[in-house]
């Protein structure tokens, strides 16, 4: 009944000091008081046990993307990452997207992660 | 099923329970009138550390030890359960609730049966407030790692030789209803099924370690009875935060999964879950904790314990870590019905939802239920239980009758989240408020903490439906409610002594739009007036109808 919902850009794409890709997006308006801010992410195909970790830049997680029960091989799906209203500075955020597997930690590639989006909720 | 009108009258009350993010843990439980249309069910899911919820760790310990002894030709061996996990549950659609909830009831009243205990229904692990693998739960047969495990599981080989026959023969006599949904699945053959057991991949021509849904009995569980604790990242994901915004969504369905309570539709319940997208609650804690249980992250590249797998059920944490996720559902049902608020598919998704067909189940008699659709199953009523009260009971607004104490006038309570408190007031009421010719017929009671020589600032304004970026408001704002103040020396105040304050709404058009809808979310703040000071936390919010 109140459908609040804005399909966001996102830009400015850069690698940053630290592993991860650094991904800056940015919201098309200020929010009201009665809506949150979501981003959603669509991964490609991943290794069993591989996982997405986001956090801001000052290393904030914002959520570790763990899929389950997708057989190997297979896209591993689109994700919805909740987003504390206080890591949006000037309606602005950037995340950092970290692929994790083994110990090591590095930038996803575009087929790993494949779209991200920020998105503005009701609450 | 679905309901789309409101219940409620202008007369009616309605009463909010939003709690604090950061403190609902620690809200009490008692004195609320928890909206549950099982007030009456005969079986209760108690928290796993509550006295009722240790009482069924007991039965389900003697449970599991007398299902591993079964023969595997038998449907009730513990083995042969989890099979029907990896043969038809799904996840990262819609039906990733209802099925479990089946899933769930049957094996309860299996659990019942082979136990002895009548009473017997799972308890529930609320890892929001206890995020770790509660103690019980090494305990005996209650893990996989114990020594009755062994006889089975103690290499793949063995695991092998005491499985497979018995399944291959169900597999043959599986019926081509059953064999159309395993080939939607991708297991257009038992072999293809099996590798997901045995991790081997056929492109790669090779195992995969990591996809091995096996484990051994010494690695079946990751975490021990001396590291049972969470890591950073898994209690996120079971956080007060996560878990409200999981259970924000006010549609049961929405193809923007970001508004939906429910993961992708799609046309099957097999259809595989790669391209889907996965709701909060299923695709966070749900999944998180089932990864992390098993060594994600720990032990990589695996092979993992069984919690990470689709042989999951073979770890007896798992029917309670999915009793968590089904109690949560429930959360969120009497939620959407205390609001009014459709709490089932659309009456367009319905006979698509409804109708998806559960051809693998098996009963507490240990008989193949046959054909069982959705809707058979997606009453918590089909199996006769209720959840004792759990972290997400206090987001629930609950209806009430009761009548104001000074008068049968309509009230309705919000309490704060964010020291917003949120109310749900019907928009009649707002709109007759505003044609009012003669001053507010809707008054808002809000209760403050008094201030303290600490915190000295004494004078708020208060804002109503004022947007975020508003933190000031003068008198002609047209969020701006009036200014309460304190009185008198600060020192005298009790620590946490609270005063109340009767507020008249504004009656401002501007503070109050899209009243096209049953009820208005209302949002009241208070700020430091003059534009300094420090900002108490609201305690609690009432409207009156007066």
């Amino acid at each position: 009944m109140f459908i609040l919902v804005e399909t966001l850009f996102y830009f400015a794409l850069a690698i940053q000091a630290g592993p991860g890709r650094v991904v800056e997006l940015v919201l098309p308006r200020d929010l009201s008081a009665n809506e949150g801010v979501v981003l959603e992410v669509k991964l490609g195909a991943i290794a069993s046990g591989a996982e997405i970790e986001i956090e801001t830049k000052t290393g904030r997680t914002l959520g570790v993307i763990s899929p389950h029960g997708i057989r190997a091989g297979n896209e591993a799906g689109t994700y919805v990452v909740p987003v504390p209203p206080e890591v949006i500075a000037n309606n602005r955020v950037s995340v950092r997207l970290i692929h994790s597997f083994q110990s090591r930690r590095r930038a996803p590639t575009n087929k790993e992660v494949k779209d991200i989006r920020l998105k503005i909720t009701p609450r | 099923m679905p309901k789309t009108t409101s219940p409620f009258t202008r007369r009616d009350f309605l009463k909010t329970g939003v709690a604090a993010a950061a403190g609902a843990a620690s809200l009490p439980l008692t004195g609320r009138a928890f909206i549950s249309p099982m007030q009456t069910a005969k079986y209760t899911r108690y928290n796993v550390m509550s006295p009722g919820g240790q009482k069924a760790l007991q039965s389900y310990a003697v449970a599991v030890d007398r299902m591993l002894k079964l023969p595997p030709t038998q449907p009730q061996n513990w083995f042969r359960n989890a099979f029907i996990h990896i043969m038809d549950c799904p996840h990262g659609n819609w039906w990733f609730y209802v099925w479990h909830r089946g899933f769930m009831g049957f094996f309860e009243e299996t659990v019942r049966n082979i136990s002895g205990d009548s009473s017997f229904a799972f308890p529930y692990w609320d890892w929001t407030r206890l995020p770790e693998i509660p103690t019980g739960m090494f305990d005996g047969p209650l893990t996989p790692t114990d020594l009755r495990f062994e006889p089975y599981t103690r290499n793949f080989s063995v695991f092998t030789s005491f499985i497979q026959p018995a399944m291959m023969s169900y597999w043959n006599s599986l019926n081509p209803a059953q064999r159309v949904q395993l080939n939607t699945r991708g297991y257009t053959s038992f072999d293809l099924m099996w590798n997901d057991i045995s991790g081997y991949s056929p492109s790669l021509k090779q195992g995969v370690s990591g996809n091995m849904a096996y484990a051994i009995t010494c690695g079946s569980r990751y975490l021990s009875r001396d590291n049972r604790g969470f890591d950073a990242r898994t209690n996120y994901a079971v956080s007060q935060f996560i878990i409200d915004s999981g259970l924000a969504p006010t549609q049961f369905y929405n193809p923007d999964v970001s508004l939906s309570f429910n993961s992708a539709k799609t046309p099957s319940h097999n259809s595989p879950a790669g391209a889907n997208s996965f709701s909060i609650l299923e695709g966070y804690p749900h999944n998180k904790v089932h990864n992390y249980i098993g060594g994600v992250g720990p032990i990589d590249p695996g092979p993992y314990g069984n919690m990470t797998n689709f042989l999951s059920p073979v770890d007896p944490i798992f029917f309670l870590h999915h009793s968590n996720m089904d109690r949560l559902w429930d959360v969120w049902t009497r939620k959407q019905q205390a609001r009014g608020l459709p709490w089932g598919p659309s009456p367009a998704d319905k006979p698509a939802y409804d109708g998806e067909l559960f051809l693998f189940y098996v009963n507490g008699r240990g008989e193949y239920v046959g054909t069982t659709r959705a809707i058979d199953v997606f009453s918590m009523q089909r199996f006769d239980y209720k959840y004792e009260p759990g972290y997400g009971d206090d987001l629930i607004e609950t209806t009430t009758s009761a009548v104001d104490d000074k008068g049968s006038k309509a009230r309705i309570r919000g309490v704060v989240r964010a020291n917003t408190a949120t109310l749900a007031v019907p928009s009649n009421s707002i709109r007759e408020h505003l044609a009012e010719p003669r001053g507010a017929s809707l008054v808002a009671e809000i209760s403050v903490p008094h201030p303290t020589d600490s915190s000295p600032t004494r004078e708020f304004d208060v804002l109503v439906n004022a947007p975020a970026g508003v933190t000031t408001a003068d008198v002609n704002s047209p969020y701006y409610a009036g200014t309460i103040a304190f009185f008198g020396n600060m020192s005298h105040a009790h620590p946490g002594a609270e005063a109340r304050f009767a507020v008249p709404l504004p009656k401002s058009p501007q503070a109050f739009q899209n009243l096209g809808a049953v009820n208005s979310t209302v949002n009241i703040r208070i700020v430091p007036a003059h534009g300094r000071g420090r900002t108490p936390i609201i305690k609690s919010a009432i409207v009156r109808s007066v």
